[in-house]
């Protein structure tokens, strides 16, 4: 009874936040050169040298058409890998002036102690390192015989700042399902405090390498893995915004799934375009930077991301948790649209 | 202004934690710090002149900056209760060789001023 109401009252809070829309995270795709070669890339982030980096001063310009600005808005800088460009810094301090608040998601390779300094000094506030497993399966998902030792570096830098919010992800795979007690109690050797963990979407490189995939029932490991440790307390572990997990749903994370993209959270990506979350099928663009106003964008278009109902089709059509699920995580929908990427609830 | 009074009481009725605390699936967490803004200008006690080179350090913390050719700094660094700034000529005698500082901040605001002169070493 009580966790009827509790429903009902999650699914009238997510209208009143579409009413709403507060644009509380803008994701900023300011590069799309990487220093590594991912298995999965295309998933989550994607590497093209086919584009030049965003001048600061073009996403400023983009940024200046934001007219009400929500409490604790965050800029995310996302990439590509972010630190491939030295001006980030630069850009941070712009952002901090306008009384915004900024953040990396990195890969950790190039995040030594100059730069650790250096970005503090600029005003990072929240910081997420990737760390794919233990050394081997995390270098072969990276494809790099020398990223582990330097992700943990940069992990144990990281660890030492009061002052940024940061948490550890984890995709997780076949060749890491098996050691996630082991990446626990190195992550809490490293004195690091939050830890997520993640599925690998089949987009990019990873539609055909089927080690990158878990089969159902090691998705139901990894949930029951979480739900565990969420009791244990030693880290503040949780799965990821990526989908509804069904009977899993209040275990595993602070709150019920909500997919806030395009809600909350907007994007302007690396050609400028003006969507959410980068992993969304670029097709879901809403305009421009280059040709349009951010804010009047983010304020009157949207419309797909704010009414799913278009996504009761497919397996979802007939689905009695639609209304809480509502098509899943929006990235889970690419090319031809005509059912959901996948359904972590029927695993 | 009702639609966000509206949205405080349906999330508090559905009792689940961080309901206004979100991050993208592969995103940062939010950042809600609190920070402090450090700027100033370091000169000479002899000649008035701004000094560059010199290392500027939160004391028991990690960061620092180095003033530049107008002799001033500027950084971030976490909002502690007392927080102590040492100021200490790493360059040699290039532009002179100045005695180190500290100096305990008095702010009360998200940023701070802090104008400092530093004596020669004889």
């Amino acid at each position: 009874m009580i966790s009827a109401i509790k429903r009902y009252a999650f699914r009238k809070f997510k209208e009143s936040e579409v009413k709403l829309h507060e644009l509380n995270y803008l994701f900023w795709e300011c590069t799309t050169r990487c220093n590594l070669n991912c298995l999965h890339c295309g998933s989550d982030c994607a590497k093209d040298s086919a584009f030049s980096d965003m001048p600061i001063d073009d996403f400023l310009k983009a940024i200046d058409t934001i007219e009400t600005n929500s409490q604790n808005f965050t800029v995310v800088f996302t990439g590509g890998e972010p630190l491939m460009r030295s001006d980030i810094e630069l850009c941070g301090r712009e952002l901090r002036k306008r009384g915004l608040k900024w953040a990396i998601v990195s890969n950790g390779h190039l995040y030594d102690e100059k730069r650790h300094i250096s970005l503090l000094n600029s005003g990072l506030g929240a910081l997420t390192i990737s760390l794919d497993g233990l050394e081997y399966s995390h270098n072969w998902l990276r494809n790099n015989d020398f990223s582990f030792k330097k992700v943990i570096a940069a992990i144990e830098l990281a660890a030492t700042s009061n002052r940024l919010n940061f948490d550890v992800v984890t995709c997780v795979n076949q060749q890491n399902i098996d050691e996630l007690v082991q990446i626990k109690d190195l992550l809490v050797s490293k004195n690091v405090k939050a830890w997520r963990l993640f599925t690998i979407i089949p987009i990019g490189r990873a539609v055909d390498n089927s080690l990158l995939s878990l089969s159902d029932f090691q998705f139901v490991s990894l949930m029951e893995f979480i739900s565990e440790q969420r009791k244990q307390k030693e880290i503040d572990i949780k799965f990821s915004c990526e989908g509804f997990v069904g009977n899993y749903e209040p275990l595993v994370r602070d709150s019920y799934f909500f997919c806030r993209a395009g809600i909350n959270i907007g994007s302007v990506l690396i050609d400028g375009a003006i969507s959410a979350c980068p992993n969304i099928d670029r097709d879901f663009s809403q305009g421009n930077i280059y040709t349009d106003n951010f804010f009047d964008i983010w304020q009157h278009k949207f419309q797909p991301f704010r009414n799913r109902e278009w996504t009761k089709k497919g397996q979802c059509k007939s689905c009695k948790d639609f209304k809480d699920c509502q098509g899943n995580g929006f990235h889970n929908w690419h090319g031809d649209k005509k059912n959901v990427l996948v359904c972590h609830k029927e695993k | 202004m009702k639609q966000k009074w509206i949205r405080r009481i349906i999330g508090g009725l559905s009792f689940t934690s961080a309901l206004f605390i979100f991050q993208a699936c592969y995103g940062t967490p939010q950042d809600f710090g609190q920070d402090l803004l450090i700027e100033g200008q370091v000169k000479s006690k002899s000649t008035g002149l701004p000094i560059n080179g010199i290392k500027v350090s939160v004391v028991d913390n990690e960061q620092y900056e180095i003033t530049n050719e107008e002799g001033k700094f500027s950084f971030y660094s976490e909002m502690l209760e007392d927080i102590v700034l040492s100021f200490q000529d790493v360059d040699s005698i290039s532009n002179g060789l100045y005695m180190t500082k500290d100096t305990m901040l008095n702010y009360t605001d998200s940023k701070v001023y802090v104008d400092i002169v530093l004596e020669e070493m004889k």
